[in-house]
C-alpha cells in the first residue's frame, strides 16, 4: 500500500518539512517537551557516521535522534 | 547571623538543559557549594549558601536540568520528585527559573509548570547580553505582566544583575504568595483524577495531585497503599498517562507561543553560523570520528606530559620533608608514625593532585564548549552493540579520571539496562588512581628501550594498560547485554548545544571542587589506611617482633654485617613478624601462582579501599626501619627477593601479572559505595567487585604464565 505520509529519515541531506503528528506516544512525550513540536519545521542536516542517527534542525534548535526516533515522527509531502 | 529556631530557606535553581543554570549558579555562591560526589553525601544535586542583602543565609540548590517535570531520565526524575513533594526537605521555597534569552520559545513550558505548582518563582533570562547582540529584543515587562511572576534580565557570562536578581529572590521569599489563576487548564477526565487523588492524599493543588497520578509507578515518596489507591483511581478513571502528558504539553505550548510572541521582538531566523560550519567537520563522517580520536590522545598526552613537572616538585617536597625530621624529630615512635606513615600517606595522596587537575579539566572543557553532545550522536550506534547508549561514552570518557562521578553521569541514561551497563563496565576504564601504580611497576620491570624507533617499550606498556580496561569494559557489555532484560525505552534525542567559549570560572570550580573531593574524600581513605598499615608493620603478636630481632640481631652477627646492612636485616625480620606480615604470609598461597610475595599481598589486601594505595602501601613497608632516606622505593622493590628461593620477586612477569590486577580489580571503596546508591541494591555492587576480582584474578594468572 502507498503510504500517504513520510517520515524524518525519508527526508534528504538539507530538506525540510514541517512535523505532523507523533506515532510513539512515550517519544512524542521527550520530542515535544523538547520543542519539536506538531507544525515545527524539521530541516534533515547529516547522518551520523557510523550510521542510525540523524542531525537534525528544528526551528532552529540542532537536535540528534536515532532512526527509530526520527520514524516515528510523521512529516507532510 | 541565623537566629536560632529560624528556618534554612531553600531555594532552587530550575531550567533546561543548556539555559545557563549553572553559571549563573556559579556566580551566585562562588566557592560557597559542594556536590554529592562522594559517599555519605546524600543530596544529589549542587548546593551552595546564598547571603541576601539583609543578611539572612539561604540553601541554593541547583536542581539538573530538564525540559519538563514529565521525566524520561533519573535526573530528571530527581527534580519532579522534589517539585512534586512539598514534605521533601529540599522543596523550595522560592524558585529561580533559569531559561535561555536566545532560545524563549522553547524555554517556558517547564516554567508554566511551576506555576500550576503554585511554587514562588521568577524568570531569570539569562543571555539578555546575547540576546541583544543578535538583535532579539525581549521586554521582560510584557513578560511580567502576562506571567504574574518578576522577570530579571541577566548575563552568566558577564555577571550583570546578578544583585538585582538576589534582590527579587529576597523580595519574593518575603511577599506572601497569591492566589494563581491555573496558566493549564485541564480536561474533564484530568479534573475528576486530580479530585480524586486531591481527596486520598489530602492535597489542596490540583495540579501537583495530576502529576503524581502520572507518576505513581515511581514517586519515592509514596506509600505502598497510597500508590495502591492511585492506581486504583489511575485504571478506575482510564487515565492514559502519556498521551495525556503530549496533550498537556502541546496545550501549554498553545498558551505561551502568543506571549512569548508579544514580549520577544526579531525572533531568529536561523542564519547559518559557527556552530552549522564547525559541525561540518566535527560530526562529518571521516573527520569527525577521526577528530576524537586525536582528541583523547592529545588528553592523555596532556596528562602525563604536563603533569610530570608538578608531580616531581611534590615528591621531591615529601622526601625532602621526610628526610629533614627523620634528622631533626627524636628517635620515638611517634616520629616514625610521622614520617613513614602520615607523610608517606600524605605524599601518596598530593602526588596526583596535577593529574586530576587536568584529566578534569579537559573534560570539563570539552563539556562546556558543547563537544560531548556530538561525540553521543556519533558513537550512540556504536555503544548500543555494547549495550550501552551513546550518552555512556560521556561516562567512560570520565572514567578515565575518575569512577565516582563517571557513574554518577550515567543519569542521564533514561533505559535502565543501559544505564547498569554503563555503570558496571566503568570501572574498567583505567582511572588516574591507577597512574601511579602504573608508573612505578613499568618503571621497575619493563625496559626503557625503544622500539621503531620512536615508541619506548615503557609507554608501549602504559598504553596498553588503557587497552586492555576499554577492552574489558566493551567485552563485558557485550556479555550484560545478552544477559539483561528490560521494557524500558531506550532512547538517544539529545539537544546538540550552540558551542561557546567555555566559562572559565565554571572550568576552574569544577577543577577546584573535584581535585577538593579527592583530596578529603579519597585522601581521607588513604591516609587511614597508611597509618594502619605502619601500625600494623610496626607491631606484631605477642613478643614476636622482639624475637624477630634479637634474632635478626644474632645472623648479622655471625655475618659480621655492618651497621646499615644490620638494621635492614632486623627490619625486614621484623616486618614478617609483624601483624602486616603475619596477614601477607596467611594470603600468599592465593597469589603465589600470580608470582606475588606477601609483602604485595598487603599492598593488595590494603589496596581494596583504593587502588592508590598500593604505592603508598609500598613505600611504607620498604621505608621501615631503613637508615637510607635517598634510596627510592623502586630500588628498593628492585633488590626485593622471595623469602624460601632467594629469587627476584619484581621480574618482568609479576609486574606485567600486577599491572593486570590494578587494571582489572575493583579496588576502590568509594566506587563500590556509588554503585550501591546509583543502582539502589548492593547486589549490583557486590556482583561487579566479584566479578571485576574474578577477572583480574584470571587474567594476570593468565600473563604471569605466559611470560614466565
Amino acid at each position: 500500500m502507498q503510504r500517504r505520509y513520510r517520515t524524518v529519515p525519508d527526508l534528504k541531506i538539507h530538506e525540510s518539512a514541517r512535523a505532523l503528528a507523533f506515532e510513539d506516544p512515550a517519544l512524542a512525550g521527550k520530542l515535544t517537551a523538547m520543542g519539536l513540536l506538531p507544525g515545527t519545521l524539521i530541516e534533515m542536516v547529516r547522518t551520523a557516521p557510523f550510521g542510525n542517527a540523524y542531525y537534525i534542525k528544528a526551528d532552529g534548535v540542532r537536535l540528534a535522534l536515532r532512526k527509530e526516533e526520527a520514524a516515528s515522527i510523521l512529516i507532510d509531502l | 547571623m541565623k537566629e536560632a529556631g529560624e528556618k534554612l530557606l531553600n531555594v532552587a535553581l530550575v531550567g533546561n538543559p543548556n539555559s545557563g543554570k549553572s553559571t549563573i549558579f556559579n556566580k551566585l555562591t562562588g566557592l560557597r557549594q559542594k556536590t554529592g560526589n562522594f559517599p555519605g553525601v546524600t543530596v544529589d544535586a549542587k548546593e551552595g549558601r546564598l547571603r541576601l542583602p539583609s543578611g539572612r543565609e539561604l540553601r541554593l540548590t541547583d536542581l539538573p536540568g530538564t525540559y519538563s517535570l514529565h521525566p524520561t531520565s533519573s535526573d530528571e526524575k530527581i527534580v519532579a520528585a522534589v517539585l512534586a513533594n512539598p514534605r521533601d526537605p529540599h522543596f523550595p521555597d522560592a524558585v529561580i527559573y533559569v531559561a535561555d534569552a536566545t532560545h524563549l520559545e522553547k524555554h517556558l513550558l517547564l516554567l508554566t509548570q511551576l506555576l500550576d505548582l503554585n511554587v514562588p518563582v521568577l524568570l531569570a533570562l539569562n543571555m539578555s547580553d546575547t540576546a541583544a547582540e543578535i538583535g532579539i529584543k525581549v521586554s521582560p515587562g510584557i513578560l511580567a505582566e502576562r506571567l504574574g511572576i518578576p522577570v530579571v534580565p541577566v548575563s552568566g557570562r558577564t555577571g550583570e544583575n546578578i544583585q538585582k536578581l538576589i534582590g527579587e529572590v529576597e523580595k519574593l521569599l518575603l511577599a506572601p504568595l497569591a492566589a494563581r489563576k491555573p496558566f493549564y487548564v485541564p480536561t474533564e477526565l484530568e479534573k475528576q483524577v486530580a479530585e480524586a487523588v486531591c481527596l486520598n492524599l489530602n492535597l489542596d493543588n490540583p495540579y501537583q495531585a495530576l502529576l503524581i497520578a502520572h507518576h505513581q509507578s515511581w514517586l519515592p515518596f509514596l506509600s505502598p497503599q497510597e500508590r495502591a489507591t492511585l492506581e486504583a483511581i489511575v485504571k478506575n478513571k482510564e487515565f492514559q498517562s502519556l498521551r495525556i502528558q503530549v496533550d498537556e504539553t502541546l496545550e501549554r505550548y498553545d498558551r505561551f507561543t502568543p506571549l512569548v510572541q508579544a514580549a520577544v521582538q526579531n525572533p531568529p531566523q536561523f542564519p547559518s553560523t559557527p556552530t552549522d560550519r564547525i559541525d561540518a567537520f566535527l560530526t562529518h563522517r571521516w573527520v569527525g570520528p577521526l577528530f576524537f580520536f586525536v582528541v583523547m590522545l592529545l588528553v592523555f598526552q596532556a596528562i602525563y606530559d604536563w603533569s610530570a613537572v608538578p608531580m616531581d616538585l611534590i615528591e621531591n617536597m615529601f622526601s625532602g620533608l621526610t628526610s629533614w625530621l627523620k634528622i631533626h624529630l627524636p628517635q620515638h615512635w611517634l616520629s616514625d608514625l610521622l614520617t613513614d606513615g602520615i607523610l608517606a600517606g600524605f605524599s601518596g595522596i598530593l602526588v596526583f593532585v596535577p593529574q586530576i587537575a587536568i584529566l578534569f579539566f579537559l573534560i570539563t572543557l570539552l563539556e562546556e564548549v558543547g563537544y560531548m553532545a556530538r561525540v553521543v550522536f556519533m558513537f550512540d550506534k556504536t555503544m548500543r552493540r555494547f549495550g550501552m547508549n551513546g550518552r555512556s561514552v560521556v561516562s567512560l570518557i570520565s572514567g578515565g579520571a575518575c569512577a565516582v562521578p563517571a557513574i554518577m553521569s550515567s543519569r542521564t541514561i533514561g533505559n535502565w539496562k543501559e544505564r547498569l551497563i554503563t555503570t558496571m563496565v566503568t570501572p574498567f576504564i583505567s582511572c588516574s588512581a591507577r597512574i601511579p601504580v602504573y608508573a612505578v611497576l613499568i618503571g621497575l620491570a619493563v625496559p626503557a628501550n625503544r622500539v621503531f624507533g620512536i615508541l619506548s617499550w615503557q609507554s608501549l606498556t602504559f598504553g596498553s594498560m588503557y587497552a586492555l580496561g576499554v577492552l574489558a569494559a566493551f567485552a563485558s557489555g557485550f556479555v550484560l547485554k545478552k544477559v539483561l532484560r528490560t521494557h524500558d525505552l531506550s532512547y538517544l534525542a539529545i539537544e546538540l548545544p550552540v558551542y561557546r567559549m567555555p566559562h572559565w570560572k565554571n572550568l576552574w570550580l569544577t577543577v577546584w571542587e573535584k581535585v577538593l573531593a579527592f583530596v578529603i574524600g579519597a585522601g581521607k581513605i588513604i591516609l587511614i589506611i597508611s597509618i594502619v598499615l605502619w601500625a600494623m608493620a610496626r607491631f606484631g603478636p605477642g613478643d614476636d617482633m622482639q624475637q624477630a630481632e634479637a634474632e635478626a640481631l644474632r645472623i648479622a652477627a655471625t655475618q659480621q654485617l655492618n651497621d646499615t646492612a644490620t638494621a635492614d636485616l632486623v627490619a625486614a625480620y621484623q616486618l614478617e613478624s609483624s601483624y602486616a606480615g603475619c596477614l601477607g604470609k596467611l594470603i600468599e598461597p592465593a597469589i603465589r601462582p600470580l608470582g606475588y610475595d606477601w609483602k604485595i599481598g598487603i599492598a593488595l589486601i590494603a589496596s581494596f579501599a583504593a587502588r592508590d594505595v598500593f604505592v603508598g602501601t609500598m613505600s611504607t613497608i620498604y621505608s621501615i626501619g631503613s637508615s637510607d632516606d635517598d634510596v627510592m622505593l623502586r630500588e628498593k622493590m628492585q633488590s626485593a627477593t622471595f623469602d624460601d628461593t632467594g629469587t627476584s620477586v619484581y621480574t618482568l612477569a609479576t609486574a606485567l601479572s600486577l599491572l593486570v590486577f590494578y587494571a582489572l580489580a575493583m579496588q576502590c571503596m568509594s566506587t563500590v559505595a556509588v554503585v550501591a546508591r546509583e543502582t539502589g541494591h548492593w547486589k549490583w555492587a557486590l556482583f561487579q567487585f566479584a566479578f571485576m576480582s574474578l577477572l583480574a584474578y584470571f587474567g594476570a594468572w593468565v600473563v604471569y604464565h605466559l611470560f614466565q
